[in-house]
C-alpha cells in the first residue's frame, strides 16, 4: 500500500513452524470427561463395595447388594459415552478383534468387557427375592472373579492419556494414579451415601473416616500430578481460570467435603459431601481434556 | 520392532452380498474377526525426502489427492508463506511446507515507518528458502500402531503402516500417540486416514504418486536400505561442496525413538520444518505409569482396609 511517496511492505505475522506444537489433538472432549469419571464411578464403587463385603460381611452385605446394581448402571452409562465417542460408533465391537498389552485402549476394552460380566452377575444375584440366598456363594464368587478386572479398568484411562504424544498429557506420570485412587475414593463416597441412606449406621461410622482418608491421598496424587503439567498448565489456562479450578477441585472437592464429614452425620450432611466429591472431580476431569486442546485441527 | 498382524486385504472374499437385514448385521458383526494368511513379505520400501531440491510446487500434494481421491481442503490464507493446507491431516496426506528465513523488521515503528520498497531492494539479500514436503514418517516402530486398539493399524508387506479402513473404528488413539501431528480423524467417515504410502500402487509394482509426480526428485521411493545408502551418499556430497549444515532426520534410531521408513535430508533444526527435535515414542513411559497406578490403587485399598479392620 501507499502512504505518501513510499511504498511499504506491510510484515506479516508470525511465520514458519517452529513456535507450533507439532501433534495434533484427538477429537476428544466433553464426553471422555463424562466419561473419566463414570469409569471411577463405577469400578471405585465396586471395589469398595466388593472388598467391604469380603472385608467385614456381616456390615456391608446389604449394602454391597445395592451398590453392585448400581455399578452396573453407571457401567452401561460409561459404556455408551465411549462408543458415542467413537468416530463409528457401530463399529465399537471391533475393540475386541485383537488383544495388545501395548495399547492401554486395548487392555481397557478388555478389563471392561471381563469387569461387566462379574458385575452383572454380582448385581442379578444380588435382585433375586430374598429366597435365593444358596446363590450367596456364586455372588461371592462372582464379586472376587471381578476385583482385578475392576482394578484393571480403573487404571487403564489415566495411563491411556499419559501415554500418548500430545501437551500436558505426555508429562502427566501421575496421572494414572490419580484416576485409580479418585476411583476408590468416589467408591468410597458412594457407599457411605448408600449405607448412610439405607441407615446402616455402622457401616456409615466405618466408611467416614475411610473416606477423609482417602480424600488426603487423592489430594496428594492430585498435587503430584499438577507438579508434572505445571508447564502446560500455565500454557493452557489463564491464572484466573488456574485458581478458578484450584478452589473448586480444593475446597470443593477436599476441605467442604472434610467439614461435613466431621460436621454431621446424618444423611443430608453425607449426600452433600458425595455430590461436592463428584463436582470437584468432574471439573478437574474437565480441566484434564482442555490439556491438550492447544491447537486441534477437524479435517 | 512392531509385532505382525493378519493382512485383510488377502482375506478369500465374499462371494455373495448378504442377503437380508440379519444376513448383513451377522455379516458386520463377524467379518472384521476373519483372519486370512500373512501376506507375503517384501523389501521393505520407504521414502527418502531431500529438502535442498524441493522447490514447493505441491505436485505431490496434487498427485496424492489425486490418486486416493481424497477430498480438497478449501483455499485459505494462512499467512504462513505459501504454505495452505497447514497441516498434514485424514484429507492431506502430503503437505508442502515453506519457511522463508529473511531478515525480518521486528520493530512495529520501524515497519511502518522506515521500511520502504528501496529498502528491501537494497538490503543484502542473505535469506533463503527451505521447503519440505512432509508425510507419514512410517515408522519403524509406530506409536499409532502401538496404540492402535482394534488392529486396524498395521505394517504391511512393504513395512509400511498402513490403516485398514475397514476396520478402524475412529477411536483416534493413533491421533493421539503419533509425535508427527501425521494422523487425524476424518469428518467425513469418522475413521482415521494418513498416507498409505500408495500400497495399493506398489502391489502393482509403481512407485508412489507423490514420488511419480515429483519433478526435482526431492520424493525418492525405493527399498530402504538402498535409499539410506543414496541419502548419506548425498550428505557427503553436500559436506564436500559446503553445505555443512546438511543431515539426514529419522536416519538412525535415536534413544527414545526408532527408525523412520520416510526420513529427510534437512539443513536446519528439525522444529524449524515444523518436525520434534527429539521424538519420544510414548510407550516407553509405559511401564511406569501403571506401576503408578496400580500402587496408588493398592495404597488406596490398604487405607480402606485398614479403617475397615480397625
Amino acid at each position: 500500500m501507499r502512504t505518501g511517496d513510499a511504498l511499504t511492505v506491510a510484515i506479516p505475522g508470525p511465520r514458519g513452524y517452529a513456535q507450533r506444537e507439532v501433534t495434533q489433538a484427538p477429537a476428544w472432549r466433553g464426553l471422555v470427561a463424562w466419561d473419566l469419571l463414570f469409569n471411577g464411578m463405577t469400578t471405585g464403587l465396586f471395589l469398595v463395595a466388593a472388598i467391604s463385603e469380603l472385608a467385614a460381611p456381616q456390615v456391608f452385605t446389604p449394602v454391597a447388594k445395592i451398590a453392585y446394581g448400581i455399578a452396573l448402571i453407571v457401567l452401561l452409562i460409561d459404556l455408551a459415552c465411549l462408543v458415542l465417542d467413537l468416530g463409528d460408533p457401530l463399529r465399537f465391537h471391533h475393540m475386541l478383534r485383537v488383544f495388545k498389552l501395548g495399547s492401554p485402549m486395548s487392555v481397557g476394552t478388555w478389563c471392561l468387557t471381563a469387569y461387566s460380566v462379574p458385575l452383572a452377575a454380582a448385581a442379578a444375584i444380588s435382585a433375586l427375592p430374598g429366597g435365593w440366598t444358596h446363590l450367596d456363594g456364586v455372588r461371592r464368587l462372582a464379586v472376587i472373579i471381578g476385583l482385578l478386572p475392576a482394578l484393571g479398568s480403573a487404571v487403564y484411562k489415566g495411563v491411556l492419556l499419559s501415554t500418548n504424544a500430545q501437551p500436558g498429557w505426555k508429562d502427566a506420570r501421575w496421572l494414572g494414579g490419580y484416576l485409580t485412587s479418585a476411583a476408590i475414593m468416589l467408591g468410597s463416597a458412594q457407599m457411605l451415601v448408600l449405607s448412610s441412606v439405607m441407615g446402616h449406621e455402622r457401616a456409615t461410622a466405618m466408611l467416614r473416616p475411610a473416606l477423609a482418608l482417602l480424600l488426603i491421598m487423592n489430594l496428594i496424587s492430585l498435587g503430584l500430578l499438577v507438579a508434572d503439567v505445571r508447564a502446560t498448565l500455565l500454557r493452557t489456562y489463564t491464572r484466573r481460570r488456574m485458581y478458578g479450578v484450584g478452589i473448586l477441585s480444593l475446597g470443593v472437592g477436599v476441605l467442604l467435603p472434610l467439614g461435613l464429614l466431621l460436621g454431621g452425620s446424618t444423611s443430608l450432611f453425607v449426600v452433600a459431601t458425595a455430590a461436592c466429591i463428584a463436582l470437584a472431580s468432574l471439573a478437574v476431569r474437565f480441566a484434564i481434556i482442555r490439556l491438550n486442546n492447544l491447537g486441534s485441527v477437524a479435517s | 520392532m512392531a509385532g505382525r498382524e493378519m493382512e485383510v486385504a488377502h482375506l478369500p472374499r465374499s462371494s455373495d452380498p448378504p442377503s437380508g437385514e440379519l444376513a448383513a448385521l451377522v455379516k458386520r458383526l463377524v467379518d472384521p474377526f476373519r483372519q486370512g494368511a500373512a501376506a507375503e513379505q517384501h523389501v521393505p520400501t520407504g521414502f527418502y525426502t531431500d529438502t535442498t531440491v524441493c522447490i514447493g510446487c505441491k505436485a505431490c500434494e496434487v498427485a496424492c489427492k489425486e490418486w486416493n481421491l481424497l477430498p480438497a481442503d478449501g483455499l485459505r490464507w494462512t499467512g504462513n508463506s505459501y504454505d495452505n493446507t497447514e497441516t498434514l491431516s485424514a484429507t492431506s496426506w502430503r503437505h508442502v511446507k515453506f519457511v522463508e528465513q529473511f531478515s525480518v523488521v521486528e520493530d512495529p515503528k520501524v515497519s511502518s515507518a522506515g521500511f520502504s520498497l528501496e529498502r528491501l531492494l537494497n538490503e543484502p539479500k542473505a535469506g533463503r528458502w527451505l521447503m519440505m514436503s512432509d508425510v507419514c514418517k512410517h515408522c519403524v516402530a509406530a506409536p499409532c500402531q502401538q496404540a492402535c486398539p482394534t488392529g486396524a493399524i498395521i505394517h504391511n508387506e512393504f513395512e509400511n503402516v498402513f490403516i485398514q479402513p475397514d476396520i478402524c473404528n475412529g477411536c483416534s488413539s493413533c491421533v493421539a500417540a503419533c509425535p508427527f501431528g501425521v494422523i487425524t480423524r476424518s469428518s467425513l467417515d469418522g475413521h482415521s486416514h494418513k498416507c498409505t504410502l500408495c500400497y495399493d500402487r506398489q502391489r502393482d509394482g509403481l512407485i508412489p504418486a507423490c514420488a511419480k509426480a515429483c519433478p526435482t526428485q526431492s520424493i525418492q521411493f525405493g527399498p530402504i536400505d538402498e535409499l539410506r545408502e543414496r541419502a548419506r551418499a548425498r550428505v557427503r556430497d553436500l559436506h564436500q561442496r559446503g553445505v555443512t549444515s546438511a543431515y539426514l532426520y529419522g536416519d538412525t534410531p535415536t534413544a527414545n525413538y526408532s527408525r523412520l521408513n520416510s526420513f529427510y535430508l534437512l539443513v536446519d533444526r528439525p522444529s524449524v520444518y515444523g518436525l520434534p527435535d527429539d521424538p519420544v515414542n510414548p510407550t516407553i513411559h509405559m511401564k511406569g505409569d501403571y506401576l503408578r497406578a496400580i500402587a496408588s490403587g493398592f495404597a488406596a485399598i490398604v487405607v480402606l482396609l485398614a479403617v475397615l479392620w480397625r
